[in-house]
């Protein structure tokens, strides 16, 4: 990104995902977002003097998938921790997480980046609850409470990303992975997946530089502006002699850079000790078999699988494993008889198309494997052909019916029989003479014309392949 | 008129009348104890019928006025019949939805509960009547109840002295005659020292037997609730009303008894500093359990002097966390002048908050601060592991330990031989079974200089069945009498 290459940059990334849990963290209240402010709220997540918290066994379990998923060494007794700091929207002005034992250390994650595979350590993976949200209007501040203890899955990575580029690769696949795990939506605007970054430079084998962290990044594309922009600021004040501070800067989406929010010294000390009401947790080999046993194929291995076992190019195999319900889909096309390049065709250009139009997911579609694999066995029989199974496909997305149900009931099966279209062909050339005189004179632009008639006059249903030949049959005989 | 001649407490609040009739005796008698902070024994019952006449829909207000006047009794199909329709008294830390829950705290003062603890929900279950909260230091930090911010609390046995504390409205209010029994906490001592104080029994539960949901939170790994009562056998009834696992607390557990051996009784050799009637109390009970038959051993527990330090220390620390969340933000007291959310909180806290609570706040923000922990908050943890160790040992050859509840007996009010710091200090005898976890109970001994004298039982963890059965045997050398005024009003009936 820079104009001098005589630095090595190190950024590290801070990944908070929101667990798809049912109930919050430490109650049982909803988790639910877009809900009218303070619905989702009850004493225990209120910090209400005298509750408790009750461990929410579903996102522990979440927690130890992703642990697993990154590969990280489990530890052996996982301990709730309380960080001490004051804000208005966290009602026990602490929040429960982990910092001495937390659920796993020493991970990595391997993800695909320009025609490679890259490999980033991950430091830990620990298990938090969420503040709630202040919102500032004018004089007054609002403060709804329905996100306050909603669990939270901290993932920490070492600073082994190099670039703004490469981080933004990271996020997209990370984000992927969460959705595979199905831990997460990853929704970075909506603020389920969040992410702050450090960034350092340094001269090459110098190590690490002197760190600042980048807060205030809401997409994966602010993520790779704003470690762009530190980057070459960075670079900057060393060239110009100077030092880096360490520090905490804001991303400013408006200016496109960042601003100081506090120094080193501002820094809380967030008097980390051991949560007294949650006794720590031992997963017994039981649990972690069980853990262990419920995780999906990773989306990256898949991708590799499925282009090796499908003969598929490196796009068409990023594509479809994109999604883990793509990847399933297209999987389950596949065992329904559906020849993957053709089917990778479909799932690419109409079926997104269509899905995008009606902003459905896949799984809330009406297509199923089952059908797009008969469309397309349909097509390849010569039952019907293209135009006509781009309409099969919309009625199904449109009245939910099978594609044979579809072909019977409207009469679209395509025309094969030799004897009808000639019947077509002879029609529509002996209505117009005129233009039959100049085909048989070898002018081509007229074949096209009466293809077109024969198709209009068949309703689309005529076996190209078929009219084509007959029609130059007939315009041969025209000649004689 | 609430004792049949065997001291048992035999009123029940089982009809209006007789609820009219108790309110407005414990009212005239409370006008010079100053126990409870809250006291209206019809109140939940009014509230059950208000909310069944809200759940039946509207119309019937014909039979929702029949409802709420006869409505005073339970199904009384409960697992302890003698619980039902008994009076009881909560200490005002603990949450019973409907009632104040100050916790003696200008911040929490208007404060009212929206839902109940399971421990007194349990006792709700089978009948009893909570009739009303009582006085407590702040939060519970405190020896005399004298750290309440909102009422004094004077000792039934005489008004010039302390009842103790942090529980000291709830032994007044037993001592005095006002309830058979209360509830109250133990963090330190806070429920056998007012106990000795005031002549009664006070039990502080083996930690995690009684759920703490709904008891607001000081010292979150230390404290319990308990009872007190000058009845042994209604002590161990609502004890086992209340224990259990719950899982809104997740540190509970069940309740599994280990044999109730009372024989050997270890008796700490040469306890110091305690007052002369203390003292010959002390020696006095030793003789009384040989004489009972009991074998009392020596035992030497060096570590003792190290108790105090690491008590407060990890009170402290759990303390400043578990007080964060009153921040005049979304209940409890709050500073209407404030500009901002942080002017709010800081203002707030600093008007809210007495002088020993900010004290300890700090205290606890000091020794965790990063990078001293290992000299404060871990050292504190370490010691306590090898208090815990040197108990085990003991216990390997003991049923049980007796120690003094308390150095001196009930001081006067704002006494000068007994500051803060010298009520900290005098902590030691109790605050050991709150770092090891173990269950204690406090026993009046008897009466030295006017005032009641007590002792206490240790035993290993879930003991309790020979912490009572140990108590109930020493009855035959010493039965306690309620205070003075209380008297009287058994001698009307």
């Amino acid at each position: 990104m820079s104009a001098t290459t005589a630095y090595q940059t190190f950024i590290g990334l801070e990944i908070h995902i929101q667990l798809l849990t049912e109930t919050k963290a430490f109650c049982s209240c909803t988790v639910g977002f877009g809900d009218e402010p303070n619905t989702n709220i009850c004493p225990v997540c209120l910090g209400y003097p005298g509750v408790l918290p009750a461990l929410n066994e579903q996102a522990l379990f979440m927690a130890y998938q992703v642990a697993a998923a990154l590969n990280c060494d489990i530890s052996p007794i996982a301990v709730f921790d309380r960080k001490n700091y004051f804000y208005p929207d966290m009602p026990k002005n602490y929040q429960i997480s982990q910092f001495g034992s937390p659920i796993g250390r020493n991970g990595f994650i391997e993800f695909p980046f320009n025609d490679g595979i890259r490999k980033i350590r991950i430091h830990d993976v620990h298990l938090e609850e969420d503040a709630g949200k202040m919102i500032h209007a004018g004089d007054i501040s609002l403060v709804d409470y329905n996100r306050a203890g909603t669990p939270l899955l901290e993932i920490v990575t070492e600073p082994d990303l190099s670039s703004g580029d490469e981080t933004e690769a990271f996020i997209h696949y990370f984000r992927r992975f969460v959705r595979y795990l199905e831990v997460c939506d990853g929704n970075m605007e909506e603020g389920s997946l969040r992410c702050d970054a450090n960034i350092s430079i340094n001269t090459p084998g110098a190590g690490l530089g002197t760190k600042v962290e980048v807060k205030n990044l809401n997409s994966s594309r602010f993520v790779r502006l704003a470690l762009d922009y530190e980057e070459t600021r960075q670079q900057k004040v060393l060239e110009e002699g100077s030092s880096i501070q360490q520090e905490t800067r804001l991303w400013n989406e408006n200016r496109d850079l960042t601003v100081v929010m506090r120094r080193k010294e501002e820094s809380h000390d967030y008097r980390y000790f051991p949560e007294p009401d949650l006794p720590p947790f031992r997963p017994s080999r039981d649990y972690l078999e069980k853990v262990t046993g419920s995780l999906p194929e990773l989306p990256l291995s898949r991708q590799i699988r499925m282009a090796e076992q499908y003969s598929l190019e490196a796009e068409p195999a990023a594509f479809i494993s994109e999604e883990r319900e793509r990847a399933d889909f297209f999987e389950e096309s596949v065992s329904a008889g559906a020849v993957p390049v053709d089917l990778y065709n479909w799932m690419s250009g109409d079926v997104l198309r269509h899905l995008n139009r009606a902003h459905l997911g896949l799984g809330e579609s009406t297509l199923t494997p089952k059908r797009l694999a008969d469309l397309l066995r349909l097509i390849s029989e010569g039952k019907i052909h293209g135009k006509i199974a781009k309409k099969v496909l919309q009625i199904i997305f449109e009245e939910d019916q099978d594609p044979e149900q579809i072909l019977e009931e409207r009469g679209l099966e395509q025309i094969t029989d030799e004897g009808e279209i000639r019947g077509l062909v002879r029609r529509v050339i002996s209505e117009d003479p005129a233009a039959a005189a100049q085909a048989a004179a070898g002018e081509m632009k007229v074949y096209g014309y009466f293809m077109g008639l024969i198709m209009k006059m068949s309703g689309g249903r005529a076996d190209p392949q078929t009219a084509r030949r007959v029609l130059e049959e007939e315009i041969a005989q025209e000649k004689q | 008129m609430f004792w049949d001649e065997k001291e048992d407490w035999t009123y029940r609040l089982d009809s209006r009348e007789k609820t009219d009739g108790y309110a407005s005796r414990v009212r005239e008698i409370d006008r010079s104890i100053g126990a409870f902070l809250e006291f209206d024994p019809h109140r939940l019952s009014d509230l059950a019928n208000a909310n069944g006449a809200e759940t039946s829909s509207g119309t019937h207000t014909e039979s929702s006025a029949k409802t709420a006047s006869g409505m005073e009794t339970s199904s009384g199909a409960g697992q302890y019949p003698e619980l039902d329709g008994l009076p009881i008294a909560v200490k005002d830390n603990i949450a019973v939805e409907g009632f104040r829950l100050s916790c003696g705290s200008k911040i929490l003062a208007d404060l009212t509960a929206p839902y109940t603890a399971t421990a007194v929900q349990k006792l709700i279950d089978e009948g009893a009547r909570i009739v009303g909260k009582t006085n407590l230091d702040e939060f519970g930090m405190g020896s005399s109840t004298d750290n309440s911010a909102l009422q004094r609390t004077h000792n039934p046995w005489d008004p010039s002295r302390v009842a103790g504390g942090s529980s000291g409205g709830s032994a007044a209010a037993v001592a005095a005659g006002m309830v058979p029994c209360a509830l109250g906490t133990d963090t330190g001592g806070s429920i056998r020292q007012p106990a000795s104080f005031c002549g009664v029994y006070g039990l502080k539960p083996t930690y995690g037997s009684v759920s703490r949901f709904g008891l607001v939170a000081y010292a979150s790994s230390l404290e319990v609730i308990g009872v007190l009562s000058a009845s042994l056998s209604l002590m161990r009834t609502v004890f086992d009303a209340m224990k259990g696992e719950d899982g809104r607390d997740q540190t509970s557990g069940l309740d599994t008894p280990i044999p109730a051996e009372t024989r050997r009784i270890g008796v700490l050799k040469q306890p110091e500093g305690l007052a002369p009637g203390v003292q010959r109390a002390y020696e006095k009970t030793i003789r009384e359990l040989q004489g009972l038959g009991c074998e009392t051993v020596e035992f030497d527990l060096p570590i003792l002097e190290y108790v105090i330090p690491a008590y407060y220390t990890i009170a402290s620390a759990e303390a400043s966390a578990n007080l964060a969340r009153y921040a005049g933000i979304r209940y409890g007291y709050q500073n209407e002048l404030a500009e901002d959310p942080r002017e709010l909180t800081e203002t707030s806290r600093d008007e809210g908050f007495g002088q020993e609570v900010k004290m300890r706040i700090l205290l606890g923000t000091f020794v965790l601060r990063s990078g001293f922990q290992e000299q404060y908050y871990i050292r504190a943890q370490k010691i306590r592991t090898a208090l815990r160790n040197e108990l085990d040992l003991l216990f390997g050859q003991m049923d049980l330990l007796m120690l003094p509840t308390f150095p001196v007996q009930a001081f006067e009010h704002d006494s000068s031989e007994m500051d803060q710091f010298q009520q900290k200090v005098a902590d030691k005898f109790t605050a050991t079974a709150n770092l090891a976890g173990i269950p204690a109970l406090a026993f009046p001994v008897g009466i030295e200089e006017g005032l009641p004298v007590g002792m206490q039982f240790m035993a290993p963890m879930h003991g309790e069945e020979r912490l009572f059965k140990a108590a109930e045997r020493y009855r035959r050398v010493f039965t306690p009498q309620l205070a003075p005024a209380a008297g009287r009003e058994r001698s009307r009936s």
